[in-house]
């Protein structure tokens, strides 16, 4: 839509509440199917797996014991750990099918709380009031900028303080213990001050429609757009924090004797197992553990990188599908997918979702299948073992989890940007918020250029 | 990010190249076949049909040579950095004199660095030998 002011009636915003119960639907399918029922099915064959493991491992100390023949002592032995192999298979397939269907249900609980919340608080508003002319849509009022982003950060302010009372309490929740819920009231209160934040920063922007953008009137950025400077500034921090770990990474990378550095004469012994010495072929191994890579370990990491790319580029193509005048539908399956240039938008947009949302499932997946196999914090030496793969577990979890939540993060905003397109819609005049908003996912997909050969193949 | 044409070297190539595609397209391209080109480094322990071993040293070579041209593409490319007023550059920029520092002064500062770091690498080695 061109010129004139967004009208947002409240119907619109009811729309986000009725993608809130979408969402909700889809969670919890995808839970009931793949989280419960594929998994328990999964279950069963793990746990007859390990009943085969604890016969072949009887029958190979009993053959021992009895003094059998070599051939059926090798024999058997083969059999044993060729059951161990069918066993730690059954347990990694069961956990697959378990971690994606509670993960899906997670993410798909959080977006429904966060367009539906935002829905619903917008749509409590008085249709003749505040909804139409917030200085955004109308010709006569100029852009003053926004509160939302400091009662936004307010809010994250006050869930991190509260946040690690909040993590034990919610543990302790699921598992059962007595929980003081009292600890939870400050990172509740951050919760709430965050979605009232972002749902009046949807009030504002959603009619927004191109008219007076704020322009800066000085040195560094005259002549530029203050918001995109403002996310150019944003995103420099963003290095910094990226830059904190990786040089954390690297003083511990220098001293561990890894496979790698082994292999090239060094160091003297491995004292370390890294990510990737689990996920990659030919990995290290120590105290038994680790050098099971193959082709179908390293596949999730490289799934992931692919598809940060291309919703890279699904990205840059609803940019510039929406600034394009002269938008033509393409022919064939294209067409029939996207008729007319709004939808053709919200489409691009929507496969740019559904590429981050599966890229935060198969990260999961894949934690834990590597906390299955031994790669977790809690590695503990035995004594005078000197051993820091838990070492390299921390710094591991900390730089790709701090990675998947800025993706989390993304897809949270692109759900908003999703339903603009599906309601006010986006053109060549209004199109700022993909093409700003595009800028933080590049830098997203950056950051993972780096984290990706740094953590999973080196 | 994707909203003014640009010109040089790159440009004038793709406008070379069959179809009608744009830079963003072969952009994209390319990240993908640099992506599956260090999967392919890690995963192959020798070249595919030749006896040659892919060494250590190689394997990192390909890896931050293979970052530093996806990284490019994207900042350039798909950010818009090339298109876009020098301002931004610079402004992208600025941090890299901070990164540098941290990793080289807490990066490359382990004193039990199992290669031996050289002398420049290790900035605080006197202090932390002392305490």
């Amino acid at each position: 839509m061109s010129g004139g002011e967004a009208d947002v009636k409240n119907s619109i915003w009811m729309r986000a509440v009725l993608y809130g119960g979408v969402f909700l639907a889809v969670g919890i399918l995808a839970f009931a199917t793949m989280g419960v029922g594929v998994a328990n099915v999964k279950h069963h064959a793990y746990e007859e797996a390990i009943e085969e493991y604890e016969e072949a491992k009887y029958a190979y100390e009993d053959a021992k014991a009895n003094n059998a023949s070599d051939g059926e002592i090798k024999a058997l032995k083969a059999a044993k750990e060729e059951a161990h192999h069918h066993e730690v298979d059954a347990h990694l397939s069961y956990l697959t099918w378990r971690t994606a269907g509670i993960t899906i249900l997670l993410m798909c609980v959080t977006y429904m709380a966060f367009i539906g919340l935002g829905g619903f608080m917008n749509s409590i508003y008085p249709d003749d009031h505040g909804h139409d002319n917030h200085g955004y849509g109308g010709d006569d009022h100029e852009h003053h900028g926004s509160g939302s982003p400091i009662i936004f950060s307010l809010g994250v302010l006050l869930f991190l303080m509260g946040f690690p009372s909040f993590q034990a309490v919610l543990g302790n929740l699921l598992s059962g213990v007595d929980a003081n819920l009292g600890d939870l009231g400050l990172s509740m209160l951050g919760l709430t001050i965050i979605t009232a934040g972002v749902a009046n920063w949807w009030r504002e922007d959603l009619p927004f429609i191109g008219n007076h953008e704020q322009i800066a009137t000085s040195d560094p950025f005259e002549g530029q757009h203050i918001r995109k400077a403002g996310i150019w500034v944003f995103i420099m921090s963003e290095v910094m924090v990226f830059a904190t770990f990786f040089s954390s990474y690297l003083r511990m990378r220098t001293e561990w004797c890894t496979d790698w550095q082994y292999s090239a004469g060094n160091c003297e012994s491995v004292n370390v197992l890294t990510a990737s010495d689990f996920l990659r072929p030919n990995g290290g191994m120590l105290n038994g553990v680790g050098g099971q890579g193959d082709f179908m370990t390293i596949l999730p990491g490289a799934i992931n990188t692919f598809a940060l790319i291309i919703s890279s580029y699904t990205i840059v193509l609803a940019l510039k599908t929406a600034k394009q005048k002269d938008w033509t539908a393409p022919e064939g399956l294209m067409g029939k997918l996207m008729p007319d240039q709004k939808s053709a938008v919200r489409n691009y947009l929507l496969a740019t979702f559904l590429l981050g949302s599966m890229f935060i499932v198969l990260k999961l997946v894949e934690w834990s299948h590597l906390v299955a196999e031994g790669f977790s914090i809690g590695v503990q030496p035995a004594e005078g073992v000197i051993d820091y793969t838990g070492q390299a577990a921390s710094i591991f979890y900390i730089s790709t989890g701090a990675h998947g939540v800025h993706v989390f993060v993304g897809l949270l905003v692109m759900l908003y940007l999703i339903f603009k397109a599906d309601t006010v819609g986006y053109d060549e005049k209004n199109a700022q918020g993909i093409e700003y908003f595009g800028l933080y996912w590049h830098f997203v997909d950056l950051a993972w250029v780096v984290i990706f050969p740094a953590f999973y193949l080196y | 990010m994707g909203e003014h044409e640009t010109t040089g070297i790159f440009e004038s190539i793709v406008d070379k190249l069959p179809g009608n595609f744009d830079i963003y397209f072969w952009n994209f391209v390319v990240l993908m076949f640099f992506t599956l080109f260090e999967v392919a480094a890690v995963f192959f322990e020798k070249i595919p049909g030749t006896d040659i071993h892919i060494s250590l040293y190689a394997v990192w070579a390909i890896l931050i040579g293979v970052g530093v041209i996806k990284g490019y593409g994207i900042a350039a490319y798909f950010m818009h950095l090339k298109g876009d007023p020098r301002i931004y550059t610079r402004t992208a920029l600025f941090p890299v004199l901070f990164v540098l520092l941290m990793l080289w002064g807490i990066g490359l500062s382990n004193p039990g660095s199992v290669q031996a770091l050289p002398e420049w690498c290790t900035p605080n080695w006197d202090f932390a030998e002392v305490r």
